[in-house]
């Protein structure tokens, strides 16, 4: 067990437009190595407990928990994370920079600390993709897998349902 | 001339926002870097226990280990966690940095190891070896009165480390009379508050390396307080003050729980000089449920005497607040809950005593709201069982007994550290209290009760809140001009998520009528911030705001001087208006700051330096925010599941810079309210070991729990500060708990339930069904 604990092993994969090439220990979690390797910094570690869904990333095409992942397991996966936005919600990015997922969070003031908003973005993305004029109870029903401690919510609905149509 | 749009008072969109949303804000855990080392801490696992060894043999020769320190390596005199605001007469009994004879609650650090990677950290932990002696917890205020309770400080002589008592007006008096009176009723409520942590989503952190260029030492923190931090570092460690420097990078949620300043920020920066390595520590969730502070934990016993017409003539409470083991920074908020027991409610005879209690707990500490929950809650309960007994209707027991507006300002005889005389400033309670009732349709709400669902029942519930805002210290800024020709607003107001910067910008801009766009922003660096006391009760706005405006006085007035001695010219002859420079009576051109700059430098004066300016709003006394609440909630009674369906909340924080940004907190800070009425609590086990280590125990509120919101506002401006601001941060936490607490008791009265505090979850409202199943529920 130590030894294969000790044991570093070569991991290849695409986080979001660049192929990362890296070597890990088995027991290396997803999340620790997106931000320290691949440099993904906005893969947040909320709880490491697979509950409050800040570290939500895209996983060939499926929104997962980084901190519930070995990184091994992403071996030849796609992992896209907030960097890649645009291109889960099939557009370009806006004026300002912002897609338009993101711009409809700033206008609705959904988000205040920001520390959830990226991984919420991302699953967002994905859910918006497969529903594209969801109810109000199925974007609760969407949203239950984050947990947001600043905006009571209430924002974050406004602005997934201003997109809903 | 065109109406331009005054930045004040416009629902701005958050400057703040675009790191935000694309990921590349920077939080404390992101600036951690290769070859830092890794700090782990080795945390007691008994409640209570005597250390007798800490052996480190198994890490000491390991070449992953890069250094460890207990409270025996510590030089003498560090140590020791400040408290600020201790009454006279408070015991000494401040947080060690390391546990070293006693460990006084699980989770409590009693030794730290260094090594390359947080992995290899935690390994070499579970291999240093802490023997213990067990000593009996005590987990409870009540197991901790007892007379032959164990000690945990045995020198006291007592578990109580504090006590207060409050008086106003002639309150045995007033009982006595209320006794001999037929017509008069007396009612009694305990109320056991739970205790509760402020769950920020990013957790604590702390980094500390010597800086490059400087040799200082620089520290960041995932703090609200980096300026007191700084001083705390400077004291414990003996560095003189200019050779630290604090950062509070972007911060992810902080509700007071990042207000203490903490062993794990020290550890760092000790560790960082120790072994002359950079050192970072990042907590994780099982941790954070132990050693971040808590809140709320209380057990009020609560009597009130009411007279026929339902007129409060009377109240008095006993408390006894549990507050861990060891002070954590700030010991007010048992105090702050019962100064502030009275509410906006007349009540001319008042007594309370309070008690803070040591167990075998982690300490607790302000979180969101710090004591008013508390106060809210079991007053509005109480005003709610004295209307059932009278057979009043609940909001006119209310109105009965609010203070009108023409009765403030009013001194309530009563104060606490922090708030030494609570004088309510402004403010108009009967209004609010209407407004509300008009939002939640309270005249109508019989008519849907009655329309339920089958299986379900509704109930109402209404609280009113009056609550300290921006409370001193004084606060500072600084005003300068920046090369690019841009004004830089430097805040001692550390922004933690709230959206300071865009409010703080608003409220510049709009005072010194130049656009929002050319103000630059920066905060929480004690190198460029002034010194200030912080981010903590629902001060930012109105603090940070008002130092800006008076800085920006002096900036104006330091602009109009130099152009005032370029021209040689009177200053008086020098106007502002709008970002521009006129001289009166004269014919030239109005300058920009940019031109004055210019000049400045023709004439071989630094305009940068002169146009640098600081200023300082003083401590003026306390403006009280205030507001109702009213709750709707749905209980199905198969379940015992509780949804609160609607939520009004009717708040007079005074001007509002940006209306945006106050509904913003008011919603976040009413779901957190539910969470505390309705889910969350932190347990233990008879041997005192936490039982709730992670989102999985502990249950946040989530979306499905959002109730539909309908927010409304009140403006009577303060007259204790030029803006006429009030805080609004804490608003929506202050008073939710109560109103759906009391919309769920009125919900459950008709099966015979008299519920107490909560949290109501599914489980406990089922069991307050059953309990109350022997007497026949009525039918809904």
């Amino acid at each position: 067990m130590e030894a294969l604990q000790e044991e570093w092993l070569p991991l290849s994969m695409t986080v979001d437009r660049a192929l990362v090439n890296s070597r890990v220990r088995p027991r290396h979690l997803l999340s620790d190595v997106l931000r320290e390797h691949a440099g993904a910094a906005s893969v947040h570690i909320g709880c490491g407990q697979g509950i409050c869904g800040a570290c939500t990333v895209v996983i060939d095409g499926v929104p997962a928990r980084a901190c519930l992942m070995l990184a091994v397991q992403a071996e030849g996966c796609r992992i896209q994370t907030v960097a890649s936005l645009a291109e889960l919600e099939g557009e370009s990015v806006g004026p300002q920079g912002l897609t338009r997922l993101q711009t409809a969070f700033r206008h609705h003031h959904a988000l205040q600390c920001g520390f959830c908003t990226p991984g919420l973005l991302v699953s967002t993305a994905v859910f918006l993709s497969r529903n594209t004029a969801p109810s109000r109870d199925a974007i609760v029903d969407h949203l239950n897998g984050h947990l947001c401690r600043c905006t009571g919510y209430a924002n974050i609905i406004a602005a997934i349902e201003s997109l809903a149509k | 001339m065109s109406v331009a749009e005054t930045p004040f008072g416009q629902r701005r969109r958050r400057r703040e926002d675009a790191p935000l949303l694309t990921g590349t804000a920077r939080y404390l855990a992101d600036l951690i870097e290769p070859g830092m080392a890794v700090m782990r801490v080795i945390r007691s696992s008994h409640a209570h226990a005597r250390i007798t060894r800490i052996d480190f043999a198994a890490v000491a020769h390991d070449p992953k280990c890069l250094g460890f320190l207990s409270a025996a390596e510590l030089p003498l005199g560090l140590g020791r966690l400040p408290a600020f605001d201790l009454h006279e007469g408070s015991a000494a009994i401040h947080h060690p940095v390391l546990a070293g004879d006693v460990a006084r609650y699980a989770g409590q650090p009693i030794a730290i190891v260094l090594a390359r990677d947080a992995y290899a950290a935690e390994d070499l932990a579970e291999l240093v070896r802490v023997d213990y002696e067990p000593l009996a917890p005590v987990m409870t205020v009540h197991a901790a009165l007892r007379a032959h309770a164990p000690r945990l400080y045995p020198e006291l002589g007592s578990n109580v480390v504090h006590e207060t008592t409050q008086r106003v007006g002639d309150p045995e008096g007033a009982f006595a009379a209320a006794a001999a009176d037929a017509g008069a009723v007396i009612i009694e409520q305990e109320f056991a508050f739970p205790r509760v942590t402020a769950s920020s989503i990013e957790m604590r952190g702390a980094i500390a390396r010597v800086e490059p260029g400087t040799g200082r030492y620089l520290v960041h923190s995932s703090t609200q307080v980096p300026q007191v931090l700084r001083d705390q570092l400077a004291r414990i460690t003996g560095l003189p003050r200019e050779r630290l420097r604090v950062v509070a990078p972007a911060i992810g949620g902080g509700f007071g729980a990042k207000e203490s300043i903490y062993p794990e920020e020290i550890l760092v920066l000790l560790a960082a000089m120790r072994f002359g390595l950079p050192v970072c520590w990042t907590e994780d969730r099982v941790e954070s449920f132990t050693a971040t502070v808590q809140g709320r934990e209380q057990y009020v016993r609560v009597r009130a005497a009411l007279d026929a017409n339902g007129i409060v003539t009377a109240l008095d409470a006993d408390c006894l607040a549990d507050i861990g083991g060891a002070y954590a920074l700030l010991s007010n908020t048992p105090g702050a809950a019962m100064a502030t027991l009275r509410g906006p409610y007349r009540i001319p005879n008042f007594g309370s005593r309070t008690r803070s209690v040591v167990t075998n707990k982690t300490p607790l500490n302000v979180y969101r709201g710090a004591g008013y929950p508390q106060a809210t809650l079991a007053m509005e309960r109480i005003l709610d069982a004295a209307a059932a007994q009278l057979k009043l209707d609940r909001a006119e027991i209310r109105r009965r007994n609010l203070l009108q507006p023409e009765e403030l300002p009013v001194d309530r005889g009563v104060g606490y550290p922090g708030c030494p005389r609570i004088v309510f400033d402004s403010g108009n309670f009967p209004a609010c209290l209407q407004s509300t009732l008009e939002a939640i349709d309270y005249a109508n709400f019989a008519a849907r009760r009655d329309a339920a669902a089958p299986g379900t029942a509704l109930g109402i519930g209404l609280s009113f809140v009056v609550e300290m805002t921006a409370s001193g210290p004084a606060e500072p800024a600084r005003v300068r001009m920046c090369a690019d020709g841009r004004l830089e607003l430097l805040s001692g107001i550390t922004p933690i998520g709230q959206g300071s910067e865009t409010t703080l910008v608003q409220i510049l801009a709009d005072h010194l009528g130049v656009s929002e766009a050319a103000v630059v922003f920066r905060a929480g660096d004690t190198d460029l911030a002034p010194d200030a006391p912080g981010t903590f009760a629902s001060r930012g706005a109105t603090m940070g705001g008002n130092a800006a405006v008076a800085a920006g006085n002096v900036f104006v007035t330091a602009a109009r001087a130099l152009l005032a001695e370029l021209r040689n010219v009177p200053l008086e002859s020098i106007v502002w208006d709008a970002g521009l420079l006129i001289e009166h009576g004269g014919h030239r051109e109005p300058m920009t700051l940019q031109a004055l700059c210019a000049f400045a430098r023709s004439a071989g004066i630094d305009p940068l330096e002169r146009l640098d300016v600081h200023a300082e709003f003083p401590d003026v006394g306390t403006a009280h925010a205030s507001g109702c609440h009213a709750a709707v909630v749905s209980v199905d009674i198969a379940t015992g599941s509780v949804q609160v369906l609607d939520y009004a909340v009717t708040h007079d924080c005074g001007r509002i810079a940006n209306p945006l940004l106050v509904d913003g907190q008011i919603m976040g800070g009413v779901v957190q309210g539910l969470g505390t009425a309705l889910f969350e609590a932190l347990r233990y086990d008879a041997h005192g070991l936490p039982l709730t280590h992670g989102f999985g125990e502990y249950l946040l509120p989530t979306a499905a729990t959002a109730p539909r919101f309908a927010l409304r506002h009140l403006e009577t401006p303060s007259p204790l500060n030029p803006l006429g601001m009030k805080g609004a941060g804490e608003a929506g936490c202050t008073g939710a708990a109560a109103a759906i607490v009391n919309a769920v008791a009125d919900a459950l009265t008709p099966f015979g339930v008299a519920p107490g505090c909560g949290p109501f979850s599914p489980d406990h409202v089922l069991e307050l069904l059953s309990a109350a199943n022997s007497k026949k529920p009525r039918p809904c």
